[in-house]
């Protein structure tokens, strides 16, 4: 996907300045609230017309100020996932599902909906109204509309922010399995950095309308490593867990994590923070914390006075995060073997 | 204050009071209830007596003689009343609200046919031909109820039902008849002779409904007023019978 | 209950022009709603007023309007003329008194229920591929049934009781344009009709109930069905 943009709008005391050529399947547009995410995403979609500049998508003209084009949302092919799931009310879910698939054409037709309602797990809610759906529900029935429209793009626009945190990582393998399967490229906005580390490969950051930086969700993590109040989070995508001793062993790097909060069946995504790995330069041997991990550091950054560790085994990373002056004191450099303890329930098992 | 609150107390209470109590009939005021079609002609006939009789003033009340009735059965003043018809003469009599001794014929009339239409309208068979005919409503307008005794008795009643544009007296049946909102209407002569732009078309002939009589009596009210009983005498003089002439009633 | 023939048909001939006045209405009452919530436009305020004028206006004075511009000199007469249709004083007059005086209310109670859709729902269904009329027949339509049929009802009785308008546009033709407050008032300028008066404000007054538990079920229906 190639989406050119060069746009100016202006919302009353607000205003969104944004010219940059974006190339990729999965694009993250991180912000706070307010700092124009939303105005970027309505102006792609062609719901507001920026008040001057151009938008090319796939070599396509979306909007040209100067030529006087605004092609209408209904032909850009471009569909939305809302925040609240915005499903028609008075539609079943069957009926909201095939919305755009009906109005789609058939030579663009490439998703299969049989498929599709397979991978998103919606069997059971086909025949249902759509107003008693829970949350979870709702957004993967939102998902699969957007999706059976047969966009060029997907815009997702802070889709799991009305989520709790369990349903959260629960759909979003939903969403990244959806995408690949269908090979539909998307634009996903959040403001959660956590978010964007697992459905986005690049990130753009907006500050205030304007677009500040252009970067990697893992890069955006480790720079805000020191300022972020949890620090570096580590997320660990672990299954195939062994239950011994009250406690869960799954599988990573060269051996083994250990966990408190595991499960045995399927796969859970956990979160580690950098602060909660604490480096030995030599095996402590006796240590109340279960997790003893012989690493190789790979790579060390700096993030506002604090140093980050990237810690790696058996092809497996980590990152820790350290003091300076304790990265002097042990010696700390690439190439160099540490000792990582982890207590088992410093694991935050999200979903 | 104190005696802020006392006055404003004491206002509201002379307010009530005022609103309360009816002004007393003024010395010298007679209140005539009349058929519609007599206004003009009663109107003159009152004045050239209040010209002899200075002290009387009249409250005029005109309108459907039906309509009339029922207010003087709620109540409404009056000291004389002059119905179109002797239905409704009878109406109070019965309900013993009139003097019957003080009943005398005040006038007579002839109903017409008139209108501002094109279409040719010679006779009671004719108005078959028409779209729309205003009539006063038969439930209470004497002219009305005279028009379908006519259309009964000449058996085209039948043809002419969804034709009738009801009216509430025979002024109105007359209006509707000049803006031409209807072909035509049945009304008084004396209604006609006054229109502008509506014509007289044909007269009904009287052998199809009962003589258009116009009697006046004085109300239970009227029968104890001095001056009630000395312009009911007055309507019947020489004066008055040339006033009615004038507008076109028949005297006998 | 004391009913003459002509009783009965001064009923039917109530429902008959409310049933069409209202029908008349919807579709008009539809667009101006729709315009009213999800249009600007130059000169909407004075659109906004015009049609909240009837709801102001003594209906007397409506119906003569409407015989100054329906009436043989009028524009619209002129025009009804040459198309042979006659106007005045005919139910077709009665069916648009009640649909001028009825308009409001039913404008008012659809824009209420156009206002409470989340416009974003309408977002979706343009990004979905629906251009914009498909997303007003689709979305927008469907969600202001609610409105439309409060509006509705509100209307119908409205018309059911309408006066004014009505005797001065359509006069009082027993069998034509004589609906029940027009026979009401025959009968009680009448001193000997009040009897039947009261009959048929029996009728009067049984009909409006009805339509208001009509009203009230046909929402609740619409309710459940949302819920499922």
């Amino acid at each position: 996907m190639k989406l050119d943009l060069d746009i100016e709008k202006r919302l009353g005391s607000f205003s969104l300045r944004m010219k940059t050529d974006l190339s990729g399947e999965r694009i993250g547009i991180f912000g706070a609230s307010g700092s124009g995410k939303s105005t970027l995403v309505h102006t792609i979609a062609g719901l507001t017309a920026p008040d001057s500049g151009e938008i090319h998508l796939d070599g396509t003209c979306l909007f040209s100020s100067r030529k006087r084009i605004n092609i209408a949302p209904e032909q850009r092919r471009i569909a939305i996932v809302f925040q609240q799931a915005m499903l028609f009310p008075h539609l079943g879910v069957k009926a909201n599902l095939l919305y755009g698939y009906r109005r789609s054409r058939p030579e663009n037709r490439k998703v299969n909906p049989e498929a599709l309602i397979e991978v998103l797990n919606l069997q059971d809610l086909l025949n249902r109204g759509v107003n008693n759906l829970s949350g979870g529900e709702k957004q993967r029935v939102a998902l699969g509309r957007a999706v059976l429209a047969n966009p060029r793009l997907l815009s997702m626009d802070e889709p799991l922010s009305a989520l709790d945190d369990s349903l959260r990582y629960q759909i979003i393998p939903y969403l990244k399995s959806v995408s690949e399967e269908f090979r539909i490229p998307y634009l996903f906005i959040s403001h959660s950095l956590s978010e964007m580390q697992l459905m986005a490969d690049q990130v753009l950051v907006m500050t205030n309308g304007n677009l500040t930086i252009k970067s990697t969700p893992d890069d955006l993590a480790r720079a805000g490593m020191a300022r972020s109040p949890r620090g570096y989070l580590n997320m660990l995508r672990l299954g195939n867990a062994l239950f011994r001793d009250g406690l869960y062993h799954y599988p990573w790097g060269s051996g083994a994590l250990i966990v408190s909060d595991g499960k045995t069946d399927g796969e859970s995504l956990f979160e580690l923070s950098s602060r909660d790995i604490i480096l030995f330069k030599k095996n402590p041997e006796a240590i109340s914390a279960r997790n003893m991990l012989e690493c190789r550091v790979a790579d060390m950054f700096d993030s506002d006075g604090r140093k980050g560790v990237v810690l790696e085994s058996g092809g497996s990373t980590l990152v820790a995060e350290i003091v300076r002056s304790a990265s002097v004191e042990l010696g700390i450099a690439p190439g160099s073997t540490m000792f990582a303890a982890v207590k088992a329930s410093a694991f935050r098992r999200l979903g | 204050m104190k005696t802020t609150r006392h006055v404003m107390q004491r206002f509201v209470i002379a307010l009530f009071a005022l609103m309360m109590t009816t002004p007393p009939a003024m010395a010298g005021q007679l209140n005539i209830s009349a058929a519609a079609s007599l206004k003009e002609a009663i109107n003159e006939i009152a004045d050239k007596y209040t010209a002899k009789h200075a002290g009387t003033t009249f409250v005029k009340n005109y309108g459907a003689s039906g309509a009339i009735a029922g207010q003087i059965e709620n109540g409404a003043p009056a000291d004389i009343f002059i119905s179109a018809s002797t239905e409704w003469m009878d109406y109070l009599k019965n309900k013993s609200l009139v003097d019957r001794s003080s009943q005398k014929p005040f006038a007579y009339n002839a109903l017409v046919f008139a209108g501002t239409t094109t279409k040719k309208v010679s006779g009671m068979k004719d108005l078959a031909g028409l779209d729309k005919i205003a009539i006063g409503s038969p439930k209470s307008v004497p002219a009305g109820e005279y028009a379908m005794e006519a259309m009964k008795k000449s058996g085209i009643d039948r043809q002419l039902t969804a034709k009738l544009v009801m009216a509430k007296d025979v002024r109105e049946c007359l209006t509707y008849a000049e803006m031409g909102e209807v072909d035509g209407a049945f009304v008084y002569r004396t209604d006609a002779l006054q229109a502008k732009k509506a014509r007289i078309l044909f007269v009904v002939p009287e052998k199809l409904h009962t003589r258009v009589v116009y009697p006046m009596a004085l109300t239970v009210t009227g029968s104890k007023n001095a001056e009630a009983k000395s312009f009911i005498a007055w309507l019947q003089s020489g004066e008055a019978k040339s006033v009615l002439k004038k507008y076109g009633f028949e005297l006998k | 209950m004391n009913l003459s023939p002509q009783d009965f048909t001064a009923i039917w001939l109530s429902m008959k022009i409310a049933i069409s006045a209202t029908a008349l209405s919807l579709p008009f009452g539809f667009t101006t709603a729709w315009l009213m919530v999800f249009r600007n436009f130059r000169g909407k305020v004075l659109l906004e007023v015009l049609v909240n004028l009837p709801l102001t206006l003594p209906p007397v004075v409506i119906g003569y309007f409407l015989l100054l511009f329906f009436g043989r000199n009028g524009w619209g007469g002129t025009l009804l003329k040459t198309a042979g249709i006659e106007f005045i004083f005919t139910w077709k007059a009665a069916v648009v008194a009640s649909a001028t005086v009825g308009f409001p209310l039913l404008v008012r109670s659809i824009r209420l229920g156009m206002e409470s859709i989340d416009r974003q729902l309408l977002q979706a269904s343009r990004s979905l591929g629906a251009p914009w009329y498909d997303t007003l027949a689709t979305v927008v339509l469907p969600l202001s049934f609610r409105g439309m049929i409060a509006g509705s009802s509100l209307m119908f009785a409205r018309s059911l009781g309408e006066f004014g308008a009505t005797i001065i546009v359509a006069g009082n033709i027993p069998g034509v344009t004589q609906t029940i407050p027009l026979a009401i008032y025959d009968y009680a300028s009448s001193p000997t009709g009040t009897s039947m008066a009261l009959s048929l404000c029996a009728v009067s007054v049984t009909l409006s109930v009805a339509i208001l538990l009509l009203h009230e079920v046909i929402g609740k229906k619409l309710e459940i069905r949302r819920s499922e």
